[in-house]
């Protein structure tokens, strides 16, 4: 048991005075060395823990502590490990799946919002939260045609700060971009390391998908849009490095599948790319079993698996292990090097969420566009 | 040439030391968009300060000059790429004058081994200069060639305001900027008769060789690369500013590889409160400097 509620119970069940200051005075859940222990207080038949990490019951149960409306489960977790996770707490047969209430770190995405487990040693990192000597780029709609879907699309475009016409600058292009800026700190982070000097003043157009489930998933017109729409109208309006070294493409989970495909149908186009967490599924034999919505990825990965080729200079690969795309990406890799690209692969205590795609973006950009820090000596 | 002044500046004592007459002036455009911002300097030297504002001057001009700004793009992508292939070829090198340096076997086939192994990255980093040089030459000839009227009167101010100078500052910052601003308004045979105070990147561009390095950078260490030459103000010199943070010293094999590959110039530490003082080319004395020796450890430097 971990040795703060060890105390609590040291002179028998706390009265209800004691469980106030106990929960008063810690933080939850109750981090140490190794493991982390989950508290809930509150009347309830049953409680869990839900999760998602790879390999383990998605559904923990919280043990009831005797004498008190407090529930308690200590499990394993090695040092600066993140998952996010919720508490299902059933009551009269209701089930309800709430964040933990005596947690406030709260990861949140497209679906609404987790509570984030920090294992021992976790810190956010500091070039992710606002630092007020870094200027603030700034951040503008185009609207441009595509022929590819044949309609109007709208890209946030990112200019450094002192953007200016007499320079060119690299260009990265980030799919599920108002996720990456909402979840991820994404212009924070671009704002520090610039001011860091970690990575060159750069254009980054933030696009984002109208039928994210079909254009994410090897779909032709998606690639088109990329390559054939989308770069060359940001060449021509803005001041960019005119060859592949100076651009970059980029996503997370299906964004990292769009990625890959974009860049197979362009393969001289981006000298970089960036893939967080892909979704590549793939089938050596027989049908694989994610669902139909990954029909088009299986076909196009088992088609890029077949006949690989090279599809950029440099590619920066991450995945957390609490992932079951673990799997997946681990596969990828050799296949990826064994076409001469130079790959960066990161594995890291993590799981399939924002907050991980935002704690990789230092090491993803700064190889992937190593800043001037190199020719600067203040 | 003095190590970084943020933390612990000796601009002072030194200019009292060099009994300054006449104007001072500063070059801080390595600082790029920041040039000119001389508050903070003004306070640490005590006496009036003007800057050449060659940065900025630089940006006016190829807003006026749209066929000097075009060559000059030309001239940045062409050295942009130039760097990147030496870069293919050094790594290569590097990694095999490295896993020498790493090698148990019989000494004398060793040593005979490591030694070639080295003038191969040696003659790799002579190649780049000369491959530099002909860029720029190209550029200038290619620049009489046209007419840059904006160009020959910022220039003209500049050399009038530096001519007067009675002492020239010349900041840290962004060294290829520096340099290339430098170069862009001609000030190499200005400088070289005047009375500098150069700290960091500015006692970089002083050398005869540029050298770039940085063992602790977020994307991963990087071996040395060469930039450019630099102005030869000082002869035999590669100073190394922020040595201390920038240089893993830990690995005594790097380092040695690092003071052997540009032997007979001496890699010289230059962190806060360093100082070397030169005279026509030469080092005469120096203050809180080190020396990375060809073992790759470091000893107090005594020039001689």
């Amino acid at each position: 048991m971990n040795p703060t509620v060890e105390a609590l119970y040291r002179d028998g069940a706390p009265d209800g005075a004691q469980i106030d200051r106990f929960i008063k005075d810690n933080e939850f859940p109750l981090v140490e060395p190794g493991h982390v222990t989950f508290i809930y207080r509150g009347a309830a038949d049953e409680v869990y823990l839900r999760r998602w990490i790879s390999g383990l019951s998605t559904a923990q149960p919280l043990q009831a502590l005797e004498g008190s409306d407090l529930w308690a489960l200590t499990m394993e977790l090695p040092e600066r490990s993140r998952f996010e996770y919720k508490l299902e707490v059933i009551q009269g047969g209701v089930r309800r799946m709430i964040v933990d209430p005596l947690n406030g770190v709260l990861a949140h995405d497209p679906f609404g919002a987790n509570s984030v487990c920090q294992g021992f040693g976790y810190e956010r990192p500091a070039w992710s939260l606002e630092d007020p000597e870094a200027s603030h780029g700034t951040l503008d709609s185009l609207s441009l045609t595509s022929r590819a879907f044949g309609e109007q699309r709208e890209v946030q475009v990112y200019l450094p700060a002192r953007f200016r016409r007499s320079r060119t600058y690299p260009l990265l292009v980030v799919h599920d971009g108002q996720d990456y800026l909402r979840y991820a700190d994404f212009g924070t982070v671009l704002d520090n390391l610039i001011h860091r000097l970690e990575i060159p003043a750069m254009v980054v157009a933030f696009t984002q998908a109208h039928a994210r489930l079909a254009e994410y998933t090897g779909d032709p017109r998606h690639a088109r849009f990329i390559g054939g729409d989308l770069v060359p109208a940001m060449a021509t309006r803005l001041p960019l490095i005119g060859d592949r070294a100076g651009r970059g493409l980029m996503g997370a989970s299906l964004g990292a599948v769009a990625t890959l495909h974009a860049a197979s149908e362009y393969p001289d186009l981006f000298g970089q790319l960036l893939l967080q967490s892909g979704s590549f599924a793939f089938s050596d034999l027989g049908h694989h079993k994610k669902g139909p919505v990954f029909d088009p990825v299986v076909r196009f990965v088992n088609h890029f698996r077949a006949k690989p080729h090279a599809v950029a200079e440099k590619i920066y690969m991450s995945c957390g292990v609490y992932e079951s795309l673990i799997y997946e990406n681990r596969s990828l890799l050799p296949l990826l090097q064994a076409q001469g690209m130079q790959v960066h692969y990161e594995e890291v205590r993590d799981a399939h969420n924002w907050e991980n795609w935002r704690d990789r973006l230092r090491q993803g950009l700064t190889w992937s566009f190593p800043g001037p820090l190199w020719m600067v000596y203040e | 040439m003095l190590g970084p002044q943020s933390a612990k500046p000796s601009l002072r004592a030194v200019m009292d030391r060099l009994q300054v007459t006449g104007p001072v002036v500063s070059i801080t455009a390595g600082w790029r968009d920041s040039e000119g911002e001389l508050d903070d300097l003004r306070k640490d030297v005590g006496c009036p300060v003007e800057d050449l504002g060659i940065y900025q001057r630089a940006e006016a001009i190829f807003a006026q000059e749209p066929e000097l700004l075009a060559l000059h793009r030309e001239r940045q992508d062409k050295l942009l790429e130039l760097q990147q292939l030496y870069r293919i070829r050094l790594n290569a090198a590097m990694a095999a004058a490295r896993k020498l340096l790493r090698t148990n076997g019989q000494a004398d086939l060793l040593r005979l081994e490591q030694r070639a192994a080295i003038a191969q990255v040696r003659a790799l980093d002579r190649h780049h200069v000369r491959r530099i040089a002909a860029i720029h030459r190209d550029f200038n000839q290619r620049l009489a060639g046209i007419t840059v009227p904006t160009a020959r009167e910022q220039r003209e101010a500049v050399h009038r305001q530096a001519r007067a100078a009675g002492l020239v500052l010349i900041s840290g910052g962004h060294v290829a900027v520096l340099l290339n601003r430098i170069r862009l308004f001609r000030l190499e045979p200005l400088l070289a008769v005047k009375p500098i105070i150069a700290w960091s990147a500015g006692a970089m561009v002083l050398g005869d060789r540029i050298v770039l390095f940085h063992d602790n950078a977020p994307q991963g260490r990087r071996d040395a690369e060469v930039l450019d030459a630099g102005l030869g103000i000082v002869e035999g010199l590669v100073p190394l500013p922020h040595a201390r943070d920038r240089l893993d010293w830990s690995s005594r094999t790097r380092m040695a590889l690092f003071s052997r590959r540009f032997a007979p110039s001496r890699c010289v530490t230059l962190d806060g409160g360093s100082q070397i003082h030169f005279a026509d080319g030469r080092v005469t004395s120096a203050i809180g400097c080190s020396v990375m020796l060809r073992t790759g450890r470091k000893r107090k430097w005594v020039p001689r």
